[in-house]
């Protein structure tokens, strides 16, 4: 496997706490979906491997060029979307991303054609002479996209890159982003709380908690777990008796209403029947379900948790 | 809104490795401060005081000039000419302040106030290197509207004179006068734009240190009459330090001057500091 991020034991303190704990890790080509709770250490650890922060110990390499002391090397491959609104004040968009682009390293006249493609690319060609302050949320958005892939980077981080836009402007910038991952050319860990975003994009998966890396795994075994059995259920009657009954076991309930069960492999799902009877509840729906990866990802969680 | 036609596709180019990484800040800064609104006002303080000068210059030269004759006389050698330039009525350091408060005041203060420093930082470059990119905006403004006007006063000289009349001590004046009063007020204006988010504040404080210094400095004295009070005074300051590099003190005495060049340069070197510390310590 040919490595664009390896860490090895890297630890991070925040004074007294600890917010990265002995992190090792080993990523191949691929796009990455980079979870975790708030708190977890996920932008600490994209800090750390753009070299905004330096680690108390342990080291790493990214694209072959160490951590510690490349930080210039390295931010020569990579591009950044930073969470945050950041944006330089005063500029039109192609005089921004061009001007990025030549800090980046780019020849100036390279740069602002350069500027002009991303900026059509992102879908600003008509506002690509705006000043940027104008610009609406979901505008920066893919104003910081459009400058985090001005000078073509080999690697791609993203850190919550569909956060205040609107479900169109979400649908889009996803599907800038799986069109980028596409061409195999741009490796891409994206750092979301949404975790449909990662599910529908990314072919890998790093989970965080307490600033360790609990779970790193394929995007398709991460949704074929056989670890539990997902009943779905639309329920009438005393359902808080039923749930009582079942209060052992995981249950949610959707925005229509259905209920997801998750019941061990080995525990019988025709046992629910048993239990609704017993409840004095009609099942009006059962089907198996599939795992999302909010359920690996809670299941992650509570297990790293419970340790 | 659209969404590409073509699809990504990968630049074809290579990034070259530059030596003078800040250079894009640096020329794009002088861009942004003179596309801004005043930017030609605030130059032609300094070309029309220079303008006067150079008029000086040709009138000495000649015979049309004798109505102004006590004028030229004061600066009839090159070492007078060049201190007035530099420090009559501290003029020239008053616009030297104004360039200072309008190139400098909002270059790091705009930054941190739309948390910009995350897009520099995400570049090849360093923490240093954007300081120094920051800080040759203000210093080239600064020293071209000073060093500059006196480089084409000494070569208007030349051309009315037909000789290179000016000597090494004086020439070395030219050159080192503007560049240590640069230095000062471009650190100082960098500095105070690093502590702030709020560019409008900088700029008072920059103002009300120079009236301040100026202020208190002639309080002091008037109370005191002691010359050491001067000491506070910026203007004071490149004034003595003028007469310590030009040589125009009566009775040749320059302590003075050599303390006055010893307080600016100790001073930038503070407001360098403290720069290099707020720099470090910015979150990105």
């Amino acid at each position: 496997m040919e490595k664009i991020l390896e860490l090895k034991d890297i630890v991070f303190d925040y004074g007294n706490l600890r917010a990265i704990d002995h992190v090792n890790l080993e990523i191949g080509r691929g796009i990455y979906g980079l979870l975790g709770p708030n708190g977890a250490g996920k932008t600490t650890l994209m800090r750390i491997i753009l070299g905004f922060l330096t680690p108390a110990s342990g080291n790493g390499k990214v694209l072959e060029h160490d951590i510690k002391n490349s930080h210039i090397e390295v931010r020569k491959k990579i591009g950044y979307l930073p969470e945050i609104d950041c944006l330089i004040p005063g500029m039109d968009g192609v005089t921004l991303a061009a001007y990025l682009g030549e800090l980046s390293g780019m020849p100036k006249q390279e740069a602002i054609k350069r500027a002009h493609e991303v900026l059509y690319y992102v879908g600003l060609e008509e506002s690509r002479y705006r000043k940027v302050e104008t610009y609406s949320a979901g505008m920066k958005q893919r104003m910081k996209l459009a400058a985090a892939l001005v000078h073509d980077p080999e690697l791609l981080f993203l850190d919550e890159p569909t956060s205040g836009m609107d479900p169109q402007a979400r649908k889009e910038m996803l599907a800038l982003i799986n069109d980028i991952a596409s061409k195999e050319t741009m490796n891409i860990i994206i750092s979301s709380h949404i975790l449909a975003d990662v599910e529908n994009t990314c072919n890998h998966v790093l989970i965080m908690n307490k600033g360790k890396i609990i779970s790193h795994q394929e995007m398709s075994s991460a949704l074929n777990q056989e670890t539990f059995n997902i009943i779905e259920l639309k329920l009438r009657g005393n359902i808080a008796g039923f749930k009582e009954k079942l209060s052992a076991f995981r249950i949610e309930q959707d925005d229509k209403g259905i209920y997801r069960v998750h019941l061990p492999m080995d525990f019988p799902s025709q046992s629910l029947f048993k239990t609704a009877y017993e409840t004095n509840v009609q099942i009006r729906h059962f089907r198996k379900s599939k795992v999302t990866l909010e359920d690996a990802f809670v299941t992650a969680i509570g297990e790293s948790n419970a340790h | 809104m659209p969404i590409r036609e073509k699809g990504y596709y990968n630049w074809e180019g290579e990034l070259k490795a530059s030596y003078v990484k800040w250079l894009p800040i640096f020329l794009t800064g002088i861009k942004g401060v003179y596309k801004k609104r005043f930017s030609k006002l605030v130059v032609s303080f300094f070309l029309s005081y220079s303008f006067i000068f150079l008029f000086l210059v040709f009138l000495s030269s000649h015979p049309a000039g004798n109505f102004l004759k006590k004028a030229i006389e004061v600066i009839q050698t090159d070492k007078m000419l060049f201190y007035y330039y530099y420090t009559y009525e501290s003029f020239l350091l008053f616009f030297m302040v104004i360039m200072s408060i309008f190139a400098g005041a909002e270059l790091i203060s705009g930054d941190l106030k739309f948390k910009s420093f995350t897009l520099y930082l995400s570049r090849p470059l360093s923490r240093l290197d954007y300081v120094k990119g920051k800080f040759s905006i203000v210093l080239f403004y600064l020293l071209s509207l000073t060093l500059g006007p006196a480089i084409l006063l000494i070569i208007f000289k030349m051309i009315l004179t037909g000789s290179f009349s000016v000597s090494v001590r004086v020439f070395l004046g030219v050159i080192v006068f503007p560049i240590l009063i640069s230095l000062f007020l471009a650190s100082l204006s960098i500095m105070l734009s690093s502590l702030s988010a709020n560019a409008r504040l900088v700029k008072v404080i920059i103002f009300v240190f120079y009236v301040m210094s100026n202020a208190i400095a002639r309080m002091f004295y008037d109370i005191f009459k002691s010359r050491s009070f001067l000491y506070i005074s910026i203007s004071e300051n490149a004034d003595r330090f003028g007469e310590f590099v030009f040589g125009t003190r009566r009775g040749g005495f320059y302590t003075e001057g050599l303390i006055s060049g010893c307080i600016l340069l100790g001073l930038t070197l503070i407001f360098f500091a403290i720069l290099a510390i707020r720099i470090k310590r910015v979150e990105v």
